[in-house]
Protein backbone atom coordinates (compact mmCIF):
# COMPACT_ATOMS: atom_id res chain seq x y z
CA UNK A 1 0.00 0.00 0.00
CA UNK A 2 1.30 3.40 -0.92
CA UNK A 3 0.65 6.74 0.64
CA UNK A 4 -2.03 7.82 -1.80
CA UNK A 5 -5.78 8.19 -1.69
CA UNK A 6 -6.79 5.02 -3.50
CA UNK A 7 -4.47 2.78 -1.55
CA UNK A 8 -5.38 4.30 1.79
CA UNK A 9 -9.07 3.79 1.04
CA UNK A 10 -8.34 0.14 0.41
CA UNK A 11 -6.04 -0.08 3.39
CA UNK A 12 -8.72 1.13 5.78
CA UNK A 13 -10.87 -1.80 4.74
CA UNK A 14 -8.20 -4.46 4.98
CA UNK A 15 -5.91 -3.26 7.79
CA UNK A 16 -5.63 -6.70 9.33
CA UNK A 17 -3.98 -8.10 6.20
CA UNK A 18 -1.31 -5.42 6.00
CA UNK A 19 1.03 -6.26 8.85
CA UNK A 20 4.36 -4.94 7.60
CA UNK A 21 5.54 -1.36 7.72
CA UNK A 22 8.30 -0.28 5.36
CA UNK A 23 10.03 3.05 6.00
CA UNK A 24 12.61 4.13 3.41
CA UNK A 25 15.39 6.35 4.76
CA UNK A 26 16.24 9.05 2.26
CA UNK A 27 19.50 10.98 2.65
CA UNK A 28 19.65 14.59 1.53
CA UNK A 29 22.35 17.22 1.25
CA UNK A 30 22.92 20.52 -0.48
CA UNK A 31 26.64 20.30 0.00
CA UNK A 32 27.84 19.85 -3.57
CA UNK A 33 31.13 18.14 -2.89
CA UNK A 34 32.31 14.83 -4.21
CA UNK A 35 30.05 12.93 -1.83
CA UNK A 36 26.89 14.36 -3.29
CA UNK A 37 26.67 12.03 -6.23
CA UNK A 38 26.86 9.00 -4.00
CA UNK A 39 24.11 10.36 -1.79
CA UNK A 40 21.87 11.07 -4.77
CA UNK A 41 22.38 7.55 -6.10
CA UNK A 42 21.51 6.14 -2.70
CA UNK A 43 18.29 8.13 -2.78
CA UNK A 44 17.38 6.93 -6.24
CA UNK A 45 18.03 3.35 -5.25
CA UNK A 46 15.86 3.75 -2.17
CA UNK A 47 13.02 4.88 -4.40
CA UNK A 48 13.47 1.99 -6.81
CA UNK A 49 13.76 -0.61 -4.05
CA UNK A 50 10.87 0.60 -1.97
CA UNK A 51 8.45 1.02 -4.83
CA UNK A 52 9.33 -2.36 -6.29
CA UNK A 53 8.94 -4.07 -2.91
CA UNK A 54 5.61 -2.34 -2.49
CA UNK A 55 4.50 -3.45 -5.95
CA UNK A 56 5.36 -7.08 -5.33
CA UNK A 57 3.93 -7.17 -1.79
CA UNK A 58 1.18 -4.61 -2.17
CA UNK A 59 -1.32 -6.50 -0.08
CA UNK A 60 0.92 -6.91 2.92
CA UNK A 61 3.38 -4.02 2.98
CA UNK A 62 2.53 -0.47 3.92
CA UNK A 63 5.07 1.88 2.39
CA UNK A 64 5.34 5.16 4.27
CA UNK A 65 6.59 8.40 2.72
CA UNK A 66 10.40 8.44 2.86
CA UNK A 67 12.00 9.57 6.09
CA UNK A 68 14.25 12.31 4.80
CA UNK A 69 17.32 13.37 6.77
CA UNK A 70 20.38 15.51 6.24
CA UNK A 71 23.12 13.08 5.41
CA UNK A 72 25.51 14.77 7.86
CA UNK A 73 23.04 14.92 10.69
CA UNK A 74 23.22 13.14 13.99
CA UNK A 75 21.59 9.76 13.53
CA UNK A 76 20.66 9.58 17.19
CA UNK A 77 18.05 12.29 16.61
CA UNK A 78 16.84 10.48 13.55
CA UNK A 79 16.37 7.28 15.50
CA UNK A 80 14.27 9.12 18.06
CA UNK A 81 11.99 10.50 15.36
CA UNK A 82 11.77 7.20 13.57
CA UNK A 83 10.75 5.46 16.74
CA UNK A 84 7.96 8.02 17.07
CA UNK A 85 6.77 7.06 13.59
CA UNK A 86 6.75 3.44 14.59
CA UNK A 87 4.99 4.15 17.86
CA UNK A 88 2.26 5.97 15.99
CA UNK A 89 1.96 3.24 13.40
CA UNK A 90 1.58 0.59 16.08
CA UNK A 91 -1.96 1.83 16.74
CA UNK A 92 -2.67 -0.23 13.66
CA UNK A 93 -1.93 -3.90 13.84
CA UNK A 94 1.58 -3.95 12.36
CA UNK A 95 3.67 -6.96 13.25
CA UNK A 96 6.85 -6.13 11.37
CA UNK A 97 8.71 -2.89 10.86
CA UNK A 98 11.51 -2.47 8.33
CA UNK A 99 13.76 0.49 7.69
CA UNK A 100 15.38 0.45 4.29
CA UNK A 101 18.69 2.24 3.77
CA UNK A 102 21.95 2.26 1.85
CA UNK A 103 23.61 4.51 4.37
CA UNK A 104 25.97 2.59 6.66
CA UNK A 105 25.81 5.26 9.36
CA UNK A 106 22.47 3.88 10.52
CA UNK A 107 24.04 0.53 11.21
CA UNK A 108 25.59 1.78 14.46
CA UNK A 109 22.18 2.72 15.80
CA UNK A 110 20.46 -0.45 14.80
CA UNK A 111 20.01 -1.72 18.34
CA UNK A 112 18.14 1.45 19.34
CA UNK A 113 15.73 1.27 16.43
CA UNK A 114 12.26 -0.09 16.94
CA UNK A 115 12.32 -2.34 13.94
CA UNK A 116 14.56 -4.22 11.57
CA UNK A 117 17.16 -2.21 9.74
CA UNK A 118 17.72 -3.45 6.22
CA UNK A 119 21.03 -2.00 5.17
CA UNK A 120 22.59 -2.87 1.85
CA UNK A 121 25.79 -1.70 0.23
CA UNK A 122 24.84 0.22 -2.89
CA UNK A 123 26.36 0.63 -6.30
CA UNK A 124 28.49 3.71 -5.84
CA UNK A 125 28.71 4.88 -9.38
CA UNK A 126 27.74 3.93 -12.86
CA UNK A 127 24.54 4.29 -14.79
CA UNK A 128 21.42 3.15 -12.99
CA UNK A 129 19.75 2.61 -16.34
CA UNK A 130 22.34 0.30 -17.82
CA UNK A 131 21.21 -3.28 -18.35
CA UNK A 132 23.92 -4.68 -16.11
CA UNK A 133 23.01 -2.47 -13.16
CA UNK A 134 19.31 -3.09 -13.72
CA UNK A 135 19.66 -6.83 -13.58
CA UNK A 136 21.87 -6.53 -10.52
CA UNK A 137 19.26 -4.40 -8.78
CA UNK A 138 16.51 -6.83 -9.76
CA UNK A 139 18.51 -9.64 -8.30
CA UNK A 140 19.12 -7.71 -5.10
CA UNK A 141 15.43 -6.91 -4.80
CA UNK A 142 14.42 -10.53 -5.08
CA UNK A 143 16.88 -11.33 -2.30
CA UNK A 144 15.37 -8.62 -0.13
CA UNK A 145 11.96 -10.12 -0.86
CA UNK A 146 13.18 -13.48 0.35
CA UNK A 147 14.52 -11.82 3.48
CA UNK A 148 11.23 -10.08 4.24
CA UNK A 149 9.31 -13.28 3.61
CA UNK A 150 11.46 -15.08 6.11
CA UNK A 151 10.10 -12.76 8.80
CA UNK A 152 6.46 -13.53 7.87
CA UNK B 1 -33.57 58.29 -57.25
CA UNK B 2 -32.09 58.43 -60.73
CA UNK B 3 -28.70 57.16 -59.93
CA UNK B 4 -29.75 53.78 -58.65
CA UNK B 5 -26.45 52.25 -58.07
CA UNK B 6 -26.13 48.65 -57.18
CA UNK B 7 -26.68 49.45 -53.60
CA UNK B 8 -27.29 47.03 -50.81
CA UNK B 9 -30.59 47.83 -49.25
CA UNK B 10 -30.97 47.99 -45.53
CA UNK B 11 -33.09 44.83 -45.62
CA UNK B 12 -30.49 42.94 -47.60
CA UNK B 13 -27.68 44.15 -45.41
CA UNK B 14 -29.45 42.96 -42.28
CA UNK B 15 -30.25 39.68 -43.98
CA UNK B 16 -26.65 39.04 -44.86
CA UNK B 17 -25.19 40.01 -41.54
CA UNK B 18 -27.77 38.12 -39.51
CA UNK B 19 -27.38 34.99 -41.61
CA UNK B 20 -23.64 35.30 -41.29
CA UNK B 21 -23.58 35.82 -37.56
CA UNK B 22 -26.34 33.28 -36.97
CA UNK B 23 -24.49 30.79 -39.08
CA UNK B 24 -21.38 31.18 -37.01
CA UNK B 25 -23.30 30.79 -33.81
CA UNK B 26 -25.06 27.72 -35.11
CA UNK B 27 -21.78 26.21 -36.23
CA UNK B 28 -20.20 26.93 -32.89
CA UNK B 29 -23.00 25.03 -31.20
CA UNK B 30 -23.17 22.18 -33.66
CA UNK B 31 -19.50 21.45 -34.10
CA UNK B 32 -18.93 20.00 -30.63
CA UNK B 33 -22.18 18.06 -30.88
CA UNK B 34 -21.08 16.46 -34.11
CA UNK B 35 -17.70 15.78 -32.55
CA UNK B 36 -19.34 14.00 -29.64
CA UNK B 37 -21.67 12.05 -31.91
CA UNK B 38 -18.87 10.61 -34.02
CA UNK B 39 -16.36 10.41 -31.20
CA UNK B 40 -16.28 6.61 -30.89
CA UNK B 41 -15.34 6.43 -34.54
CA UNK B 42 -12.39 8.76 -33.99
CA UNK B 43 -10.99 6.88 -31.04
CA UNK B 44 -7.73 5.11 -31.75
CA UNK B 45 -8.65 1.48 -31.85
CA UNK B 46 -7.66 -0.86 -29.05
CA UNK B 47 -5.16 -2.31 -31.50
CA UNK B 48 -2.81 0.51 -30.62
CA UNK B 49 -2.56 -0.71 -27.07
CA UNK B 50 -1.10 -4.05 -28.05
CA UNK B 51 2.60 -4.53 -27.46
CA UNK B 52 4.86 -7.12 -29.00
CA UNK B 53 6.24 -9.11 -26.08
CA UNK B 54 7.58 -12.44 -27.31
CA UNK B 55 8.01 -14.89 -30.14
CA UNK B 56 5.32 -17.55 -30.21
CA UNK B 57 7.79 -20.40 -30.67
CA UNK B 58 9.47 -19.48 -27.38
CA UNK B 59 6.25 -20.18 -25.53
CA UNK B 60 5.92 -23.60 -24.00
CA UNK B 61 3.26 -25.37 -22.01
CA UNK B 62 5.06 -24.26 -18.86
CA UNK B 63 4.10 -20.77 -17.66
CA UNK B 64 6.93 -18.29 -18.20
CA UNK B 65 7.19 -14.82 -16.89
CA UNK B 66 7.35 -12.20 -19.60
CA UNK B 67 8.11 -8.57 -18.80
CA UNK B 68 7.61 -5.59 -21.04
CA UNK B 69 7.29 -1.85 -20.59
CA UNK B 70 4.58 0.57 -21.58
CA UNK B 71 4.39 4.33 -21.38
CA UNK B 72 1.81 5.22 -18.84
CA UNK B 73 0.45 8.73 -18.71
CA UNK B 74 -1.01 9.64 -15.36
CA UNK B 75 -2.64 12.95 -14.70
CA UNK B 76 0.60 14.63 -13.70
CA UNK B 77 3.43 12.74 -15.20
CA UNK B 78 4.37 10.22 -17.78
CA UNK B 79 6.26 7.17 -16.72
CA UNK B 80 7.55 3.91 -18.02
CA UNK B 81 5.80 1.06 -16.33
CA UNK B 82 6.92 -2.54 -16.34
CA UNK B 83 4.16 -5.03 -16.96
CA UNK B 84 4.43 -8.75 -16.46
CA UNK B 85 2.42 -11.76 -17.51
CA UNK B 86 2.59 -15.48 -17.04
CA UNK B 87 2.31 -16.93 -20.52
CA UNK B 88 1.93 -20.51 -21.68
CA UNK B 89 0.27 -22.71 -24.29
CA UNK B 90 -2.81 -24.56 -23.16
CA UNK B 91 -3.46 -28.15 -24.18
CA UNK B 92 -5.47 -27.14 -27.23
CA UNK B 93 -2.60 -24.98 -28.44
CA UNK B 94 -4.09 -21.64 -27.44
CA UNK B 95 -1.97 -19.05 -25.70
CA UNK B 96 -3.02 -17.95 -22.26
CA UNK B 97 -1.46 -14.82 -20.74
CA UNK B 98 -2.34 -14.38 -17.07
CA UNK B 99 -1.92 -11.21 -15.09
CA UNK B 100 0.37 -11.75 -12.10
CA UNK B 101 -1.64 -9.43 -9.87
CA UNK B 102 -3.32 -11.31 -7.05
CA UNK B 103 -7.07 -10.75 -6.88
CA UNK B 104 -6.96 -10.59 -3.12
CA UNK B 105 -4.95 -7.46 -2.36
CA UNK B 106 -2.77 -6.94 -5.39
CA UNK B 107 0.54 -8.63 -4.65
CA UNK B 108 2.45 -10.33 -7.43
CA UNK B 109 1.96 -14.07 -7.79
CA UNK B 110 4.56 -16.54 -9.05
CA UNK B 111 4.24 -19.86 -10.81
CA UNK B 112 5.54 -22.60 -8.51
CA UNK B 113 6.05 -19.91 -5.88
CA UNK B 114 5.46 -22.44 -3.15
CA UNK B 115 7.42 -25.64 -2.67
CA UNK B 116 4.32 -27.56 -1.71
CA UNK B 117 2.19 -26.62 -4.70
CA UNK B 118 4.36 -27.06 -7.77
CA UNK B 119 1.54 -26.84 -10.30
CA UNK B 120 -0.06 -23.68 -8.99
CA UNK B 121 0.42 -19.94 -8.87
CA UNK B 122 1.27 -18.72 -5.41
CA UNK B 123 0.88 -15.34 -3.74
CA UNK B 124 3.59 -14.72 -1.14
CA UNK B 125 1.55 -12.22 0.87
CA UNK B 126 -1.31 -14.28 2.23
CA UNK B 127 -0.73 -17.70 0.65
CA UNK B 128 -3.36 -17.25 -2.02
CA UNK B 129 -3.22 -19.93 -4.72
CA UNK B 130 -4.45 -20.35 -8.28
CA UNK B 131 -4.59 -23.38 -10.53
CA UNK B 132 -2.60 -23.36 -13.75
CA UNK B 133 -5.58 -21.97 -15.67
CA UNK B 134 -5.65 -18.99 -13.29
CA UNK B 135 -8.74 -20.04 -11.35
CA UNK B 136 -8.43 -19.38 -7.63
CA UNK B 137 -8.08 -22.37 -5.35
CA UNK B 138 -11.08 -22.46 -3.00
CA UNK B 139 -10.42 -21.71 0.66
CA UNK B 140 -7.44 -19.49 -0.10
CA UNK B 141 -7.83 -15.69 0.24
CA UNK B 142 -8.47 -14.71 -3.41
CA UNK B 143 -12.13 -14.59 -4.42
CA UNK B 144 -11.66 -14.46 -8.18
CA UNK B 145 -9.54 -15.90 -10.96
CA UNK B 146 -6.48 -14.06 -12.26
CA UNK B 147 -7.13 -11.50 -14.97
CA UNK B 148 -6.33 -12.51 -18.53
CA UNK B 149 -4.43 -10.35 -21.00
CA UNK B 150 -6.01 -9.82 -24.40
CA UNK B 151 -3.64 -11.30 -26.92
CA UNK B 152 -3.12 -11.69 -30.63
CA UNK B 153 -0.52 -13.36 -32.79
CA UNK B 154 0.90 -11.81 -35.92
CA UNK B 155 3.75 -13.31 -37.94
CA UNK B 156 4.83 -15.50 -35.09
CA UNK B 157 4.96 -12.63 -32.61
CA UNK B 158 2.79 -12.48 -29.55
CA UNK B 159 1.12 -9.16 -28.78
CA UNK B 160 -0.51 -8.47 -25.43
CA UNK B 161 -3.11 -5.84 -24.69
CA UNK B 162 -5.03 -5.05 -21.55
CA UNK B 163 -5.69 -7.40 -18.66
CA UNK B 164 -9.40 -8.08 -18.27
CA UNK B 165 -11.26 -9.85 -15.47
CA UNK B 166 -12.56 -13.31 -16.28
CA UNK B 167 -16.27 -12.45 -16.24
CA UNK B 168 -15.79 -9.95 -19.04
CA UNK B 169 -14.25 -12.45 -21.44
Amino acid sequence: MQWNKDDIKQYIEVTEYVDTLLIPLMPFTMNMDKQVEKIVVQGELIKIFSSELERRFKGRIFLTPSFTYLSESDKGNGVEQLNKWVEEAMDNPFKHVFFLTFDAQWKKFESKMNGNLLWFPSVQSGDLNSEATKSMIKDQISQVMELIRSYW
Amino acid sequence: MSEKRKQVSRRQFLNYTLTGVGGFMGAAMLAPMVRFAIDPALQTSAQGDFKAVAQVDEITTEPQRIDWTIDQVDAWYESEVTKSAWVYKTEDGDILALSPVCKHLGCVVTWQGSEEYQDQFFCPCHDGRYYKDGVNVPNTPPAAALDVFQHKVEDGTLYLGKAVPREEL
